[in-house]
């Protein structure tokens, strides 16, 4: 494959990136957003296989199916489990206006896109448009996170956060190390299941979400 | 910017979208009510609307001026001018000057503040929440139009409509870049606010509660309402062409009569997939609350303008 196809590939994945992006901050239904992140994952899947066929990185390949399995089929379908098991069709209760949150957001893309600009040498080789992506993608997942009141909205942030992190490390360094790769997707896994079983437990017991803890008083 | 577009094939362009637009909207009609199990009226309903609305006689406010009575030919010619904007059969400049995207939102623009102001004036409570309603939306679409149109004008260095489908003719799909993506996401969001239908706007009631346009056009009647209709029907099909224009121009390049029939023959296969696009939507969403509207359009001005954000910078 030649280096200008891989450039223009990881671009356009880049592009349907942020639009599934833009899906996750505007989401008003916590199902859709959950939606949007799986697509989002197997979109970071397609970029892994693309880039591993153009390297000839084994290592890739392995991420690549690792994410498809665990990001883009598990972990989703254990969120929409959870959903159905708990029996919520609430919206996602944002803390600002989600009009607020989109503006946020596209400030988010367009400074990432400045930004990154103007380290124009290291761009140079950094695969497309990759590095100003990667960043958006994290960012706004740790907006998401910051301006969401449910637990389980909260997570499709760190999801978004978690594929920014992975993309960017793809593109910009032709994969990390498989150990560590497979370090953080097990850090991940852990982190869905611990809040899964709080999110379920928590609620079983005192019927209460992340936003009500405020009124905790020690 | 000329070029050897003649004038013929242009007004033949206006006039098939003028004679198609009530078809498109038939169809997605028709569609619609195969998608609820019905059987649904005929395609050629909206052309039987027309003809029992052009032979009826007109009522008239009261307390309507004398201009009220020329909206509905003011709001036709207006549309019918956009329409003779885009290319529909053959891409490629015409050969005198004639107005580009910009000229085309304009004059959609105009249309519909033509529209307001008729049922402002005719001082009907409905006409004037009605027009209230569509003013609201008209900030928060056309900007949002004007920035896919420049995101796509940007990569082509044009905006006349004719050259931007001409280079893009021989583009297909995969050629397509990150921010052509998002432009397309834009359109797709806009189209259904554009063209008045769910979730944006019903275009089947006249429930009070709900309706934009339709609120607009009750105290109209007679051939006047039915010019309002085929206004409304021909700006759907001019906003259906200028996203198949921007987005998929393939097989409008070539030239000669055979050229020209696989150009009319693309033309209807692209509007009848975006119709198709369209009752999809319409079956699929319930109307948005009115509040809930700029956060719908919101999404497609993020990725109008992250579009634009990949094209700039």
């Amino acid at each position: 494959m030649s280096i200008e196809l891989v450039h223009t590939i990881i671009d356009d994945l880049g592009g349907l990136l942020l639009f599934t992006m833009i899906l996750i901050v505007a989401a008003s239904q916590i199902s859709g957003a959950i939606y949007a992140v799986a697509s989002q994952s197997l979109f970071i899947a397609i970029a892994g296989a693309v880039l591993a066929t153009a390297t000839g990185n084994v290592d890739l390949w392995v991420i690549a199916g690792i994410t498809l399995i665990v990001k883009a089929i598990v972990l989703p379908w254990l969120l929409l489990w959870v959903i159905r098991r708990m029996d919520v069709k609430r919206e996602v209760e944002p803390v600002i206006p989600i009009l607020a949150t989109l503006a946020l957001a596209m400030v988010v893309v367009v400074m990432s896109f400045h930004l990154s600009a103007s380290l124009d040498t290291v761009r140079q080789t950094i695969t497309g448009n990759a590095l100003p992506v990667g960043i958006a993608l994290t960012l706004n997942g740790v907006l998401v996170m910051a301006t969401r009141k449910t637990a389980l909205s909260q997570m499709v942030g760190l999801f978004s956060s978690e594929n920014g992190i992975f993309f960017t490390a793809m593109a910009v360094n032709k994969g990390m190390p498989l150990i560590i790769e497979i370090g953080v997707i097990l850090d991940v896994i852990l982190a869905v299941l611990v809040m899964t079983i709080m999110v379920l437990r928590v609620r079983s017991t005192v019927d209460a979400d992340i936003a009500d803890l405020d009124r905790l008083r020690g | 910017m000329t070029g050897d577009k003649p004038l013929e094939i242009v007004l033949l362009e206006m006039f098939l979208l003028v004679l198609l637009g009530p078809l498109v909207t038939g169809f997605i009609q028709k569609l619609k009510a195969r998608f609820q199990s019905r059987q649904g009226a005929g395609v050629l309903q909206p052309y039987r609307d027309l003809v029992k609305l052009l032979n009826k006689g007109t009522v008239q406010a009261d307390t309507a001026s004398g201009f009220f009575r020329s909206i509905p030919v003011l709001v036709l010619a207006t549309t019918m001018a956009a329409g003779a904007l885009v290319p529909v059969v053959q891409a490629g400049p015409p050969a005198f000057p004639l107005g580009d995207a910009l000229m085309l939102l304009g004059l959609l623009s105009l249309a519909r503040f033509l529209t307001a102001v008729g049922a402002l004036d005719a001082g009907g409570a409905f006409g004037g929440m009605g027009a209230s309603r569509e003013m609201t939306i008209a900030p928060l679409v056309e900007p949002v139009l004007m920035m896919v149109v420049f995101s796509t004008a940007l990569a082509h260095g044009t905006t006349e409509l004719g050259i931007l489908a001409e280079q893009r003719g021989t583009s297909w799909i995969l050629t397509w870049r990150a921010a052509d993506f998002l432009g397309f996401a834009a359109m797709l969001v806009l189209l259904p606010a554009e063209t008045g239908r769910i979730p944006v706007d019903n275009p089947d009631t006249h429930l009070e509660l709900t309706m934009l346009h339709e609120g607009m056009l009750l105290e109209h009647s007679g051939p006047g309402l039915g010019c309002m209709m085929l206004a409304s029907h021909t700006r759907q099909i001019v906003t259906l062409g200028l996203a198949a224009a921007l987005f998929f121009p393939i097989g409008a390049v070539s030239t000669g009569v055979i050229g020209l029939l696989l150009g009319a023959v693309s033309f209807v296969a692209k509007i009848l997939v975006l119709a198709v696009y369209l009752a999809v939507i319409e079956s699929s969403y319930a109307k948005l609350r009115l509040f809930q509207v700029p956060q719908y359009l919101g999404i497609g001005f993020v990725c109008a303008l992250m579009s634009l954000a990949l094209r700039i910078l």
